[in-house]
């Protein structure tokens, strides 16, 4: 039993005579956070916090704390909400206890890392970028989730996570790239520098295009950032519910190229998998789109029974930090397809550009799917099939019916992207992506050139 | 509080550190939420913790530790001077010099927020949503926040520091769908609605009741309304559009920090260089911009920044001419100048950054009628729905939830889907006008990112209606 779980059953205890549930999320990390190849921003974290939900007649309140001491203060406070709150007939009552599937996810040799430890892995990170100056960080953490409740839930697991953000680059140049896994062996931070400085010494001389409509070659850091946004309002029954969804009344229709397969598979591996969600429910995996065709969102407790259809929680409540968003996918698995290499897709594209990363998205239109951002730190022309002069950073506005509707390929096989922006208390989660050619990708303008 | 930061430092210097800060901190938080009527959120969160940032060598270490006592301090000091022994290469920061001072700030205000009772917060939301309701209203959403932070900053310096920060706000939504279409309406913002520091009273005044049924039938109304054309136009934005402008392209690229390139991995950096400090054009002669951590109600009003620098007032562009940048002691040392005092943390678990206080667009002259009337064709734009822009703050777009049309000098049809772009410096050298200071209106906003790890600023901008010419609008996908 982890002493997280022992701080759960405390604080549920400090809870007695109340319908109650407990999520206990700590966590020990190290960001070596480093621009221009030192050092700059490096930031170590201990802290547990204990959040404690009371159910009164109908009523339900919650309040939260780090301080181990102060369960019975903590009690009375989430009392007072509950007694406070109104009756809510929509509250589906707190997840019964269940069994959880062992899907690993941590690793001792992460665990042990310690700040001596991620202070030389950003320096195997910043020796290997050459001439270029590297930016990013290298982080592990040890992050602790646990449940109890009234109800006889019992849940646990520990994570571990590492990983290597890597931007190399001069004042006109730049490039990215990054590695992310719960086994920090599996993490290469000397790959991931030269990957970005093998991708930043080509930006050099970067021109600007016109806009307009272009075949894209979109990396899986490209994909990746695309499915979060996408998301936010079309991926999550919330969103579903309040008809944003560009879903809404596309359950079972085709909705993008027949080479497009999205789940969202948290008991994977291969990815950073979780065993329950952030109300105990056990994760399972969840097709979104099937072959082009629009098959479901994801749901949590909560979004399961205002549905009214009988339907159940998919095992995605989301931390407290996004409860505005309600549940979301947290571990996409975007099926590969037939394309050996990325420049096997850039034939396919022919004409078009060529994108490998992307900056500040925004939602344009959320029942449209409409998004937009620019390109960033390796954005290049494509003539001939080939990868030819880089261009500056492009503004696109697309709608994902777009970018999806007609895909001209996707690489076999899929890579991990970090997706946790380490915000709030920690959450390890990626995506597990290939890179794709798509037929369609709206430039609307353009902006800086790559570099510093 | 003050004992186990002062004993922090200790540690801190005893293990090598040649500075030390510590900053001993407790936060409590809390939120009500009632959407479509029944409580979706009743929260009541508290942490506490000491976070302690040292200098060993030239290199910074920091580390946030969770138990507020006397173990907790002593190992958040060891571990970050352990971290910044670790760092690799050669490092070569150093500091401003500081006038360390002791004093305490705490905010003014008539009603503590966390006075009011929950159920009184419930009721506000309430009956805020009962005026939003319409048949094609599909979600109403109303919400009430409060937030303390009390907190001692030590230094080896000699800075001894005590603040206590009280903030509230709130906000309301309206979901409106038929058919394909969705259209929200928010007041006073999109963004969690607007927060102030002070009491209780900022939410009253909000007055969220008041404007609810016009939130509503506004939501509806932009159901049928028709969508933005495209072309280049005269835009006049409203106060809270502008502050989003200025948010964006003023305040971030004028992060000293970014310049010097400490975000370029995430957040990015600058088109702004440090030599164009009196010398770069950033807009036309009417761009007044001032960065005020004196604001009163501002959520970047302190006495003393987190380095323990005192609260400034200073030009960041005067006349349209870039006279300031926003600093930290150690960038204010690399152009020669004293820190502007914006150093700023989100709580104890992380390090403090270069964070803008309070940014606002100085107000011109006229009411909001005499900027319109000087527009034969052009669109008002109102309330941010989506924000985007470039790593080097130049391409930007923006969307607003709404739009009407101007035409001859007076407002006309309301049009939904509204959208703008284009470069920072050539977009403010197109401001022609900035309404009067009876038109200018303060916002608060709480959720500005920045830092790996993340980091989330309160800020606050207040700006008046303002006017730019020629401006790519209507950006469709």
């Amino acid at each position: 039993m982890s002493r997280a779980l022992d701080l759960a059953e405390e604080a549920l205890r400090a809870a007695e005579g109340d319908d109650a549930e407990v999520l206990v999320h700590a966590e020990r990390s190290g960001v070596a956070r480093f621009a221009g190849s030192v050092v700059h921003q490096p930031t170590l974290i201990d802290n547990a916090v204990i959040r404690l939900r009371i159910l009164r007649d109908g009523r339900i309140g919650w309040a939260a704390t780090n301080r181990v001491d102060g369960l019975a203060k903590l009690a009375q406070r989430a009392g007072e909400a509950a007694d406070q709150a109104r009756p809510d007939p929509d509250f589906p009552g707190f997840a019964p206890r269940a069994e959880y599937p062992d899907v690993g996810g941590f690793d001792e040799e992460t665990a042990s890392l310690g700040p001596e430890d991620q202070a030389r892995l950003a320096g195997v990170a910043i020796d290997a970028a050459g001439d270029f100056e590297l930016y990013g960080y290298f982080t592990s953490g040890v992050t602790d989730i646990a449940l109890a409740s009234t109800t006889g839930l019992v849940a646990d697991q520990t994570l571990t996570d590492a990983n290597a953000l890597c931007l190399a680059a001069v004042e006109d140049a730049s490039g990215w790239a990054e590695r992310t896994h719960w086994r920090v062996g599996d993490v290469d931070p000397a790959a991931a520098a030269q990957e970005a400085a093998a991708k930043a010494a080509r930006t050099r001389g970067a021109v600007e295009i016109e806009p307009g409509h272009y075949a894209a070659v979109l990396e899986p850091y490209a994909v990746a950032e695309l499915l979060r946004w996408f998301s936010y309002d079309s991926l999550g029954a919330q969103g579903f519910l309040e008809e944003r969804s560009y879903f809404c009344g596309r359950i079972g229709e085709r909705v993008f190229d027949e080479q497009v397969s999205i789940a969202d598979d948290p008991l994977d591996e291969t990815n950073l998998p979780k065993r329950f969600d952030f109300e105990g429910t056990p994760k399972q995996r969840v097709e979104l789109v099937e072959g082009g065709v629009a098959r479901d969102v994801v749901w949590d407790r909560g979004t399961a029974v205002k549905a009214g259809d009988g339907r159940v929680s998919t095992g995605h409540a989301p931390p407290d930090a996004w409860r505005f968003f309600g549940p979301l996918p947290t571990a996409f698995s975007m099926a590969g397809g037939d394309a050996a290499s990325l420049e096997e897709l850039a034939e396919r594209v022919g004409d078009g550009i060529y994108v490998t990363r992307l900056h500040y998205l925004s939602i344009v239109d959320p029942r449209g799917g409409v998004l937009t951002g620019m390109t960033r730190d390796g954005t290049f022309r494509i003539r001939d099939g080939k990868v030819a002069e880089p261009l500056v950073n492009l503004r696109f506005t697309v709608p994902m019916a777009d970018v999806l509707g007609e895909v001209h390929g996707l690489t076999a096989e899929p890579l991990l992207m970090n997706m946790n922006e380490l915000y709030d208390d920690r959450f390890p989660h990626a995506a597990l992506v290939p890179a794709l050619a798509t037929a369609r990708f709206h430039i609307t303008g353009t902006g800086s050139g790559p570099g510093t | 509080m003050k004992a186990l930061a002062e004993a922090a430092v200790d540690a801190a210097l005893g293990a090598g550190a040649s500075y030390a800060d510590a900053r001993a901190v407790t936060l409590r938080r809390q939120h009500v939420v009632t959407k479509n009527l029944q409580v979706d959120d009743l929260s009541d969160a508290e942490s506490e913790g000491i976070g302690v940032r040292v200098l060993v060598d030239g290199a910074w270490g920091f580390a946030g530790e969770g138990r507020l006592d006397a173990a907790g301090a002593r190992e958040a000091a060891l571990r970050a001077t352990a971290f910044a022994k670790a760092a690799p290469g050669r490092h070569e920061t150093s500091l401003a010099p500081i006038d360390a001072k002791s004093g305490d700030y705490r905010t003014p205000l008539e009603r503590d927020p966390f006075d009011v009772p929950l159920s009184e917060k419930v009721d506000l939301c309430l009956r805020a949503e009962e005026g939003m309701r319409r048949p094609d209203v599909k979600v109403t959403l109303a919400m009430v926040r409060a937030q303390r932070e009390h907190k001692f900053l030590i230094s080896s310096e000699g800075v001894a520091i005590e603040q206590e920060i009280v903030e509230c706000g709130g906000g309301i939504d309206a979901y409106a769908t038929a058919g394909e279409v969705s259209q929200i309406r928010s007041y006073p913002s999109q963004h969690s609605g607007v927060s102030g520091q002070g009491g209780w009273e900022f939410v009253e005044g909000l007055s969220l009741e008041g404007e609810a049924p016009r939130v509503g039938e506004q939501a509806v109304a932009l159901l049928s309304a028709p969508e933005c054309p495209s072309g280049r136009t005269t835009i006049v934005l409203s106060p809270e559009q502008t502050i989003m402008q200025v948010h964006e392209s003023v305040g971030h690229p004028t992060e000293l920090d970014r310049v010097y390139g400490t975000e370029a991995a995430y957040a990015g950096t600058s088109f702004l260089s440090p030599g164009d400090l009196g010398n770069l054009r950033y807009g036309s002669p009417q761009m007044n911009i001032v960065s005020d951590a004196t604001t009163p109600l501002g959520l970047g009003t302190f006495a003393f920044d987190d380095e323990g620098v005192p609260a400034q007032r200073e030009a960041i562009v005067e006349e349209g001419v870039l006279r300031g940048f926003l600093t930290s002691r150690e960038t204010a040392k690399r152009i020669g100048a004293g820190s502007g005092g914006s150093m700023r943390a989100d709580g104890w678990a992380r390090m403090p950054l270069v964070r803008m206080t309070n940014l606002h667009l100085e107000p011109g002259e006229g009411s909001f009628e005499e900027l319109l009337a000087d527009v034969d064709d052009g669109l008002y734009l109102e309330t941010n729905k989506s924000w985007s822009i470039d790593d080097k703050r130049l391409n930007f777009q923006f969307g607003t939830q709404v739009a009407w049309e101007i035409k001859k000098g007076k407002l006309g049809r309301m049009l939904r889907d509204a959208t703008y772009t284009g470069v920072t410096p050539v977009f403010w050298g197109k401001l022609d006008a900035v309404a009067g200071r009876d038109e200018w209106q303060l916002f608060g906003l709480t959720n500005c990112g920045k830092g790996q790890p993340g980091q989330e600023a309160h800020v606050s901008h207040g700006a008046a209606p303002a006017r730019f010419r020629d401006v790519e609008a209507g950006v469709s996908g």
